[in-house]
């Protein structure tokens, strides 16, 4: 009965000491993975680079449109720039942060997935052609995208920050 | 009754709280961070509600900084730019003009008795100044601007004053028309503030009425041209770009709204 009791003992402790081992394992190969904030930078500035200028096409006269009330044109062009911004998103997040910065960039990225919403939203309502809901919306959206860029202000992204200029 | 009554007015104060906090986020100060040097820019049209169809006066109030992020001295600007909207009308027909010789070595009351009638706009400068050997200190400058010309293109002095030091530094902006979003430009190259001086902190508001011809007309002036389903409108407002000592060329550029009346 005592030897049988020892052996589960035994056994637990080198589980314990097994996953005690595999955690450190894991944490060292993290933190030997984890990039610099410049490595990070450099590695999100060349996805979000091709994105922000297939934005800027893809909005290219969107203002004119709205200015002119063809707001379902305006709406196809926002559906454009919200799959791009999604995508971008998507393609962004599972970059492995820098250790010290995650706090902050899960800040950013609430920001980011804010803001994607914003713009499915005012695609929906442009497309309905609800102009003063969809002009409330592009004011939460301007106004997230500057909370955004504060987020990440010490990063110095270009291509990744909000530019109100891209959208049109 | 009385309840609808207080339902009605509880529902206006929260959709007139509602715009003030829309148009208050948005004309707090935009940031940009390039390196360890964080530049920064704010600013507002007054008045908000414009007409849709015809241009009206307006002051444009304009905010800025350059920050270091590490507290490490701030570069030398040697060029700074700043680009105002193509929807705003910046009209100097009929107003008086200064000349640079008038503002040297004048205070700032000096300056508004000499060139008073081509006042477009006051402001401050803050200056941080880092001569060797010695810890740096704040200057705090009054600043004054001028309509003038500066051959055959429009421009504006700005007249900065300080008391202590007494300081008197005049910086012609010459304005330009070009395209784009930013078509009005206002340029100034800065070596005229010396090697050791460094621009930290800049606040300004351009307004300026007056008459001519029997007419009364505003320096600027602006319209919300936006269409008759929408209530408000958001344009890229200002762009601030400075060229720096080491080469390098930094900016921001922010947008603001304003609602159609």
């Amino acid at each position: 009965m005592e030897k049988a009791a020892s052996g589960v003992s035994w056994r637990r402790s080198a589980v314990a000491l097994a996953v005690a081992s595999l955690a450190i394992a894991t944490g060292s190969a993290q933190a030997a993975e984890a990039p610099t904030r410049s490595e990070y930078v450099e590695r999100l500035e060349s996805v979000c680079k091709p994105d922000a200028e297939a934005t800027q096409r893809a909005m290219k006269g969107a203002r004119s449109d709205i200015k002119a009330e063809r707001l379902k044109v305006a709406a196809r062009k926002f559906a454009k720039a919200t799959r791009i911004f999604g995508s971008t998103v998507k393609k962004i997040s599972p970059v492995t942060r820098p250790t010290a910065d995650k706090k902050r960039l899960g800040k950013w990225f609430t920001d980011l997935r804010r803001q994607e919403s914003y713009l499915r939203q005012i695609t929906s309502q442009l497309r309905a052609e609800n102009a003063v809901k969809a002009q409330r919306l592009i004011a939460r959206f301007i106004h997230s995208g500057n909370l955004a860029n504060n987020a990440v202000l010490p990063f110095g992204f270009n291509y990744c920050s909000f530019k109100f200029s891209r959208y049109g | 009754m009385t309840l609808t009554l207080r339902r009605g007015v509880v529902c206006l104060a929260l959709a007139l709280a509602g715009c003030s906090l829309l148009f208050m986020t948005l004309a707090r100060a935009e940031r940009s961070q390039h390196g360890t040097l964080i530049v920064s820019l704010g600013g507002k049209l007054s008045p908000l509600s414009l007409p849709r169809d015809r241009a009206v006066p307006v002051a444009i109030r304009l905010e800025g900084s350059l920050r270091s992020a590490d507290g490490s001295p701030l570069p030398r600007v040697n060029r700074v730019e700043v680009g105002l909207p193509k929807q705003g009308v910046l009209s100097t027909r009929g107003l008086p003009t200064c000349t640079r010789r008038k503002l040297i070595v004048t205070s700032d009351a000096d300056a508004l008795a000499a060139c008073g009638q081509a006042l477009v706009g006051r402001g401050r400068v803050d200056l941080t100044v880092r001569v060797p050997h010695q810890a740096p200190f704040a200057v705090h400058t009054r600043l004054l601007a001028f309509n003038a010309r500066m051959g055959r293109r429009r421009a504006v002095l700005l007249h900065a004053y300080a008391v202590r030091p007494p300081l008197t530094v005049v910086i012609p902006f010459v304005i330009s028309h070009g395209s784009g979003r930013f078509s009005t430009t206002l340029a100034a190259n800065l070596p005229v503030l010396g090697r050791w001086a460094r621009v930290a902190e800049f606040k300004m508001v351009l307004w300026r009425r007056y008459s001519y011809g029997g007419r009364s007309r505003s320096y600027l002036s602006a319209s919300c041209p936006i269409p008759k389903r929408f209530t408000a409108g958001f344009f890229s407002f200002a762009r601030i770009a400075y060229k720096l000592a080491d080469g390098r060329s930094v900016d921001t550029a922010i947008a603001r709204g304003c609602r159609a009346r």
